[in-house]
């Protein structure tokens, strides 16, 4: 129910509503406002307001910022196109396109990977899913582009980041594994000694992928 | 009929069939890897090992024979422990390559680790047995050693289908591999059956390899296009383009198997360009972009001014053993209201080829799908006898105007030329000529009106098979531009000539050819799912 509008004459509301104890009182709130925040300057209270782009955030080892596509010892981008990340996806922003990696033991690698960063919601599934430790994030924010075009990463520019040690590596699944930028150090394994018939990867080679032509054996 | 108890639910077998069989029949899925109701019973994998009261171990189900009175469980603690150590013995050496591996999401070692393993390997990786991947087993297979779980369904597929012996095992132990001798390529025109039979990623196709995860492919049934033998096929497709033929399990037609060329069939609709829009020549002999009411009605009062001025005979209909028998069904209604009586589909023979074997296991030398449809459809004339009298009749004038469908053969053979060549003499000696086709050819340039139809896997509609089988074939992917299901122009024509057109989809088309054609009277539509109905 609505209330019925008061018919207010200003004259009179100023003669019934002034008295001597307000104005006194007034500017004795103003000053005691002044007060705390001298009071509150002088014992160091904490002020949330930072001064960007002079002063950043420290954020977590977990943020989700900027993709980074991770690399083999090789340079080689570790991603084998499994699509994980793409079907993953909640944005539906990831493109890729497989091709045929001459090493057996690889098999799959990506010569398309596309990520449309104006789409993506920077959720962190897509390193979630990877099985490969190929897709991480960093701590990077500040992706900024002068066209449309600048916006769509592709499998180069997400390998490639300058700009990373200043920001630092964000969320990624294993801290220990990359510890720098994009390199990676393998992890030194002790000898143990082993029963049985074995095959070991590291000490003998590879059984190599022989072919015979019948033609002209 | 024995009866045997399954986990509790009583269920009647057929005499002599196996517990996994009677299970599927009702619908349990027992697991299993070496079982293949089309190959002959092995019983080496020890998946489907289920435990029979009074039997004192566990026995494999896809031999033991069922018999009165069995009871039998698959769903107790005993049975699923010896599921799992089966899992855990094969995933012992089996690479972890499901990131790289084309069954991704359809292979069943995936499958029964998440329903029964779950379990973490305990073996140390550096005692895991390496084999060798990625060898190239000729043009359709690739073949990964390592993944291989030797449940010998290859073998026993080249030893008993092709009976050609190509794959064998190789070695002892757990050096066990799979493999051609000395890696000779396949050179079998079954080859690709093997990719599908295989339980795991050791056996991957070369023609799909990579293209599509499995997991975003959309599945259609379907029939396929390549010959008479019309096996049934399931399509899988995304966004409009088809990555992949599979067959469909059909005891009555091809069992669980496809030719090679009928599994690459589909790469044929995109060999050439397709007719985007319905063109119509002008005077001056070029050809115009006009739209379908136009190109329509210019066609029927064409056709009756022929009729009006030369007579019933002068119109010929030349379908193609290709459409579906929703578009001849059509074609014969309104050809014979625009006064037909000659219809023809023959280029080159094909009613003695559609019966005519090409090897023993499945391909027939008709490349067509419809012929029989054709001719039961009755497109068939004693005085025409096959394209070369429809041309003879032409020339001589007998045969003034024509409307022919055209698709080219999606499987091809050496004289596909010729009969090409043949319509390009058909539509040179007509006055008149409406050609149907899906794909541009030189030829269409002489024709009088072009009309972009729908390929095959673009519209729905039946085939009859060599045996008179009629199986309905599912729409998969858009037809490009402007084109439309035969079916459909031929309603848009039937109304251009005030005849009655009230057929909105094939399947309104399929009811009224029930009712009116007396080769297909009292079929249902149901009839035409797995496994088709045969009339006769």
């Amino acid at each position: 129910m609505k209330k019925p509008a008061k018919v207010i004459n200003v004259r009179q509301r100023a003669e019934s509503e002034s008295s001597l104890a307000k104005e006194i009182l007034a500017p004795l709130a103003g000053m005691g406002l002044t007060i705390n925040r001298m009071v509150d300057n002088l014992t160091g209270k904490v002020n949330a307001t930072i001064r960007y782009p002079e002063e950043r955030r420290a954020y977590s080892g977990r943020f989700r910022g900027a993709h980074i596509l991770t690399a083999r010892e090789d340079g080689s981008p570790r991603c084998v196109a499994c699509y994980m990340c793409a079907t993953a996806c909640p944005a539906d922003c990831i493109y890729i396109e497989p091709g045929e990696h001459p090493d057996p033991l690889i098999e799959k690698y990506p010569t398309r990977f596309d990520i449309d960063m104006l789409r993506c919601v920077f959720c962190g599934f897509c390193v979630d899913a990877c099985p490969e430790e190929a897709i991480i994030m960093s701590r990077e924010t500040e992706i900024c582009a002068y066209s449309r075009e600048e916006t769509m990463w592709d499998i180069k520019r997400l390998m490639s980041r300058p700009e990373l040690p200043e920001f630092g590596l964000g969320y990624r699944p294993n801290e220990k594994l990359v510890d720098s930028t994009i390199k990676f150090t393998p992890k030194q394994k002790e000898k143990k000694p082993l029963a049985g018939r074995v095959t070991l990867k590291e000490d003998v080679e590879m059984i190599p992928h022989v072919t015979f032509d019948p033609t002209k054996d | 009929m024995p009866k045997f108890t399954l986990n509790n639910q009583e269920i009647e077998a057929k005499p002599g069939q196996t517990i996994i069989q009677a299970a599927g029949d009702h619908g349990v899925e027992i697991p299993h890897y070496c079982y293949h109701p089309d190959l002959p019973i092995d019983g080496n994998c020890r998946m489907c090992l289920v435990d029979v009261e009074k039997m004192p171990k566990l026995t494999p189900a896809c031999t033991t024979i069922v018999n009165e009175g069995m009871v039998v469980r698959s769903d107790n603690p005993r049975v699923k422990e010896a599921v799992r150590g089966v899992l855990e013995f094969l995933l012992i050496n089996h690479p972890v390559d499901c990131p790289v591996c084309d069954q991704a999401g359809e292979c069943r070692l995936q499958d029964y680790y998440m329903v029964y393993g779950l379990h973490t390997s305990e073996i140390p990786l550096n005692m895991k047995v390496r084999k060798r991947k990625v060898i190239d087993l000729g043009p359709m297979v690739v073949l990964d050693q390592e993944r291989c779980v030797l449940c010998s369904r290859c073998i026993r597929f080249f030893d008993n289908v092709t009976e050609t012996g190509e794959m064998k095992f190789f070695g002892r132990g757990d050096h066990v591999a799979i493999g051609t001798f000395e890696d000779r390529p396949l050179d079998n025109p079954y080859s690709g059956n093997v990719v599908d039979i295989c339980p795991v990623g050791a056996l991957t196709s070369r023609d799909f390899r990579f293209k599509c995860r499995v997991w975003f492919l959309h599945a259609t049934d379907s029939v396929c296009g390549g010959c008479s033998t019309g096996c049934s096929i399931r399509i899988d497709h995304r966004d409009g383009a088809i990555f992949r033929l599979i067959p469909r399990r059909n005891p009555e037609v091809n069992k669980s198997w496809l030719c090679d060329e009928g599994r690459l069939s589909f790469h044929e609709l995109d060999n050439s360009e397709r007719i985007q829009y319905p063109s119509v020549k002008a005077s001056d002999g070029t050809h115009a972009t006009v739209s379908w009411q136009d190109a329509v009605s210019s066609v029927d009062s064409r056709l009756k001014e022929i009729r009006q001025s030369n007579g019933q005979a002068s119109i010929l209909g030349f379908a193609s053993p290709s459409a579906t028998n929703e578009a001849l069904f059509l074609f014969k209604r309104y050809l014979g209201t625009q006064g037909t009586t000659q219809f023809e589909f023959r280029l080159d023979s094909e009613d003695k080829n559609v019966i005519q074997d090409e090897d023993k296991i499945l391909r027939r030398v008709d490349k067509h799908p419809n012929s029989m449809g054709a001719i039961k459809m009755g497109l068939v004339s004693s005085e025409l006898d096959g394209i070369q009298g429809a041309i003879n009749s032409a020339r001589a004038g007998r045969i003034k105007a024509g409307v022919i469908i055209y698709f080219k053969p999606l499987v091809r053979r050496d004289n596909d030329d010729e009969a090409e060549r043949r319509i390009r003499e058909l539509i040179a000696a007509l006055e008149y000529s409406v050609v149907l086709a899906a794909h541009t050819a030189d030829w269409q340039t002489a024709a009088s009106v072009v009309l972009p139809v729908a390929a095959w896997s673009e519209e729905e509609g039946t085939y009859t098979n060599f045996e008179g089988r009629v199986q309905l074939a599912g729409k998969a992917i858009e037809p490009d531009g402007d084109a439309l299901p035969v079916w459909e122009v031929l309603a848009m024509l039937i109304h251009a000539s005030g005849a009655e057109s009230p057929w909105m989809s094939a399947t309104d088309v399929f009811v009224t050819m029930t009712e009116q054609e007396s080769a297909y009277s009292e079929m249902r539509l149901e009839q035409t799912e797995l496994p088709g109905v045969v009339v006769r």
